[in-house]
């Protein structure tokens, strides 16, 4: 075989990785994505020296991810684009492209991922256009008339029907990779936290994860439910904001101000575990920052058991209202095979029907011993993504419920550890919006040497793309909402 | 003479001195519904008199339609205003055959509007102003067929005689007053850009119909804009209230008492829709106009049958 078999969080040496020729790694990839493998990460192992490249597919029906290698050996910088067959790796090697001048020979759309109007350093791009009688062109951003993160969107529509969305990104770029690298321990999980605003736990949970694997720091259970707690109460604050943020969008007053409401109980709950309503400041290596301890789990218990009544109510009402559900269905729809194919994840593909959800398919810290339920929804329009927020709501309540109940004993932060040389991780992670993978390599003498981040934003913002054909442009806020994706995971 | 001409002149003060008052109110409503403590009931005079001290800038592409179009809707508005009763005071401008103006200097109003949208030259305006000449298009039955039916009925057409022919004894009358009223409230919403049809509310300009075509309006502009869209929302309220006057009995203080809590019921109105409808879809508006016109044509059907 020329690869190698991983688990989630499992270090592996670098030397492990076979790293073969162009042609071998051609088929070894192409094999593993017939059969189902979707890719998560296409980098090179050291920046300054991108000769190696490296790439991590998961196959979700054997929890396991396979990690090949490809070495160019002095030739030039460039391979055969998978692109064609596969179009899951299409902005993958578009990322290669810009970041590294890495050409996917062959590529059918090689576009800027985080520059604008330029693609390998130096040759123009120009947005994919319409021509022809009644067709027209609308640009809207990077600048907004809400507040909200920036990024440009290029619509070809004709009359009230798009035919083609095209985004640009990059507007947040601020080298947050780069950044791991140079700073230092404590400094390191702060700017995980700041990844994207809206997963600052997620983006820790990963962060934790891949630096704890890699020092063999193991955590106590009491550690790792608090930390599933508090990841869980993302989700519910996340998904409850996403449902009010649809209902608003539909001009539907009464539940978007009751989400709103709920969604404030959820992040006071945070409060009281850690002090910070976005969950900052409680995740450190080799566990957790604040204990839980009974007064703070019985208020944020009462808060909870709140939320999941007044959720249900509110939910029946606003997905039993015949005019909010006529925006809902059928409006942006995003078919199985499609999803499949561009290799969509989280709460997104699932909304498709795809059983993709990290918490179950490779599972990790408490996880691995409390299950949760996958939820997968068919149709893959607005209102599945706006139902399955709010069944996963239900099933994410019951889940914290259930854990802060039986919260086991012990200490709730392990020593610390020092990072061996020459390894590596891949730390994966279902943030509230879907995958997170974090791919960390260290050099020879135990330093970061790679720090590589695929938010889910990554994924998802072509099935965006996809999902507003044939859609009316009035409908476009709507679709952005139901997939509510960041800017700012995206750009890093 | 002198008194009437008096009166009819209070009458337009009273409705240009009102008009941001009750779209303050229709906000305060929305948001106490909604959980909110909401803006203050003044709040619209703050942003005027604000809209008012700030600079005009013009889009570098637009040509002098752009100018014209706000003072231009804004005085359409006032004339359209000095047709209405107030109470029982006859309007400043009555006579025969009104009703004609009264839509057309609404018309005129928008295709100004329409024109000055296009005339900027961006494609957020242009999809603004296709929109809202497809919904105006959809929208004008409704008020001829309407009001005209009314019209019809009585024999009168200038708006202070069909009003006045409204005899609440006659019991055929009472069922017009409330087939009537609704179709007139379908049109206030159209034509005022209020929810189910438009979202005066939202920030996303792609689902916009009114609000987008006054994107690149600033200053002065954007203040007779505004200006002008409450006097509109105040004015097809008073359409709406003066169904309910009874014109039996004549009195200064019975008009005024009717008038009060007419615009206040109307903002409850208003509120409460607001709140528990969501957006129709933009296809569905023509569905929706369409359903208002054939309430309508029914008020016609009504009369047929039971004359």
């Amino acid at each position: 075989m020329k690869l190698i078999e991983v688990q989630n969080n499992q270090m592996f040496k670098i030397d492990d990785i076979r790293f073969t020729g162009k042609e071998e790694f051609r088929d070894t990839i192409a094999e593993l994505m017939l059969n189902g493998s979707r890719l998560i990460s296409l980098t090179p192992v050291d920046p300054d020296n991108p000769k190696k490249i490296f790439a991590a597919l998961t196959d979700k029906n054997f929890s396991v991810i396979y990690l090949s290698g490809c070495d160019f050996n002095g030739s030039a910088l460039e391979y055969e684009s998978f692109a064609n067959d596969f179009p899951q790796t299409n902005y993958f090697e578009c990322e290669l492209a810009e970041n590294y001048g890495i050409m996917p020979l062959n590529h059918p759309w090689l576009r800027p991922v985080r520059k604008q109007n330029v693609i390998m350093g130096n040759i123009p791009y120009h947005f994919f256009q319409l021509k022809g009688e009644e067709v027209h062109e609308v640009a809207v951003g990077p600048i907004h008339a809400g507040v909200i993160e920036p990024g440009h969107f290029r619509f070809q529509c004709h009359g009230e029907l798009v035919y083609n969305l095209e985004i640009n990104l990059g507007y947040q770029h601020r080298g947050v990779e780069k950044l791991f690298l140079q700073l230092n321990s404590d400094q390191r999980i702060i700017l995980s936290e700041s990844i994207a605003g809206d997963t600052a736990l997620g983006h820790a949970f990963a962060h934790c994860h891949a630096i704890e694997s890699l020092s063999n720091i193991q955590l106590s259970l009491r550690a790792k439910v608090i930390r599933t707690v508090a990841a869980e109460i993302e989700r519910v604050a996340m998904h409850l904001s996403g449902l009010g943020g649809i209902a608003n969008d539909v001009g539907f007053a009464l539940p978007s101000a009751s989400y709103g409401r709920l969604r404030t109980l959820a992040i006071n709950s945070l409060a009281l575990i850690c002090g910070s309503r976005f969950g900052r400041g409680l995740f450190v290596y080799g566990g957790v920052r604040y204990d839980i301890d009974n007064e703070i789990k019985n208020s944020v218990m009462e808060n909870l058991n709140t939320i999941l009544n007044d959720v249900r109510q509110v939910n029946d009402y606003m997905f039993s209202s015949v005019g909010a559900l006529s925006r809902f269905e059928e409006t942006g729809i995003v078919s199985k095979d499609l999803a499949q194919s561009i290799g969509l994840v989280g709460l997104a593909a699932r909304s498709s029907g795809l059983e993709e959800d990290v918490r179950i398919n490779f599972p990790y810290s408490a996880y691995r011993y409390n299950p949760v339920s996958m939820i997968t929804l068919s149709t893959g329009d607005v209102f599945a993504r706006a139902r399955l927020r709010a069944l996963e709501i239900d099933e994410t309540l019951r889940f914290i419920i259930e854990q802060l109940e039986n919260l086991p004993e012990g200490e709730i932060k392990a020593g610390s550890g020092k990072t061996v040389p020459g390894s590596a991780v891949i730390s994966m992670i279902e943030g509230w919006r879907g995958e997170i993978v974090h791919s960390v390599f260290t050099d020879s003498e135990g330093k970061l040497m790679n720090y590589k981040i695929k938010d889910p934003s990554f994924n998802n913002w072509y099935g965006l793309s996809l999902a507003l054909r044939e859609t009316g442009i009035s409908d476009f806020p709507l679709c952005n909402k139901s997939f509510d994706l960041s800017y700012a995971g995206h750009d890093l | 003479m002198g008194l009437t001409f008096l009166q009819g002149i209070i009458s337009i003060i009273v409705i240009m001195a009102l008009a941001p008052l009750f779209a303050g109110m229709v906000n305060k409503q929305k948001a106490i519904l909604t959980g909110r403590i909401g803006a203050p009931v003044l709040q619209p005079y703050y942003e005027l008199i604000r809209l008012f001290k700030k600079e005009t800038i013009n889009a570098g592409t637009s040509s002098f339609i752009s100018r014209i179009s706000p003072l231009i809707n804004l005085v359409s508005m006032i004339v359209a205003a000095a047709m209405l009763p107030v109470g029982f005071w006859k309007p400043i401008i009555s006579f025969n055959g009104d009703i004609i103006l009264f839509a057309y200097i609404l018309g005129l109003a928008r295709f100004f509007q329409i024109l000055a949208a296009m005339d900027i030259g961006s494609s957020f305006e242009g999809m603004g102003a296709a929109r809202e000449a497809t919904f105006a298009l959809f929208a004008e039955p409704i008020f001829f067929f309407t009001i005209g039916s009314i019209s019809f009925i009585s024999g009168y057409n200038s708006l202070f005689d069909i009003y006045h022919s409204i005899q609440l004894n006659n019991v055929s009358y009472e069922v017009f007053i409330i087939v009537c009223s609704i179709s007139v409230f379908m049109l206030a919403v159209t034509e005022c850009s209020r929810m189910p049809v438009d979202d005066p509310n939202t920030h996303l300009e792609l689902t916009m119909i009114h609000e987008v075509m006054i994107l690149d309006n600033s200053g002065i502009d954007l203040f007779l804009y505004q200006y002008s869209s409450y006097i509109k929302l105040f004015i097809y309220a008073l359409l709406e209230i003066s169904f309910f006057y009874p014109f039996s009995q004549k009195s200064n203080s019975v008009g005024i008492l009717i008038f009060i809590t007419g615009s206040v019921a109307l903002t409850f109105v208003l509120g409460i829709v607001e709140t528990i409808t969501s957006r129709y879809r933009m296809k569905n508006i023509p569905q929706y106009l369409l359903f208002a016109t054939a309430i309508g044509i029914l008020n016609l059907l009504i009369y047929t049958f039971t004359k």
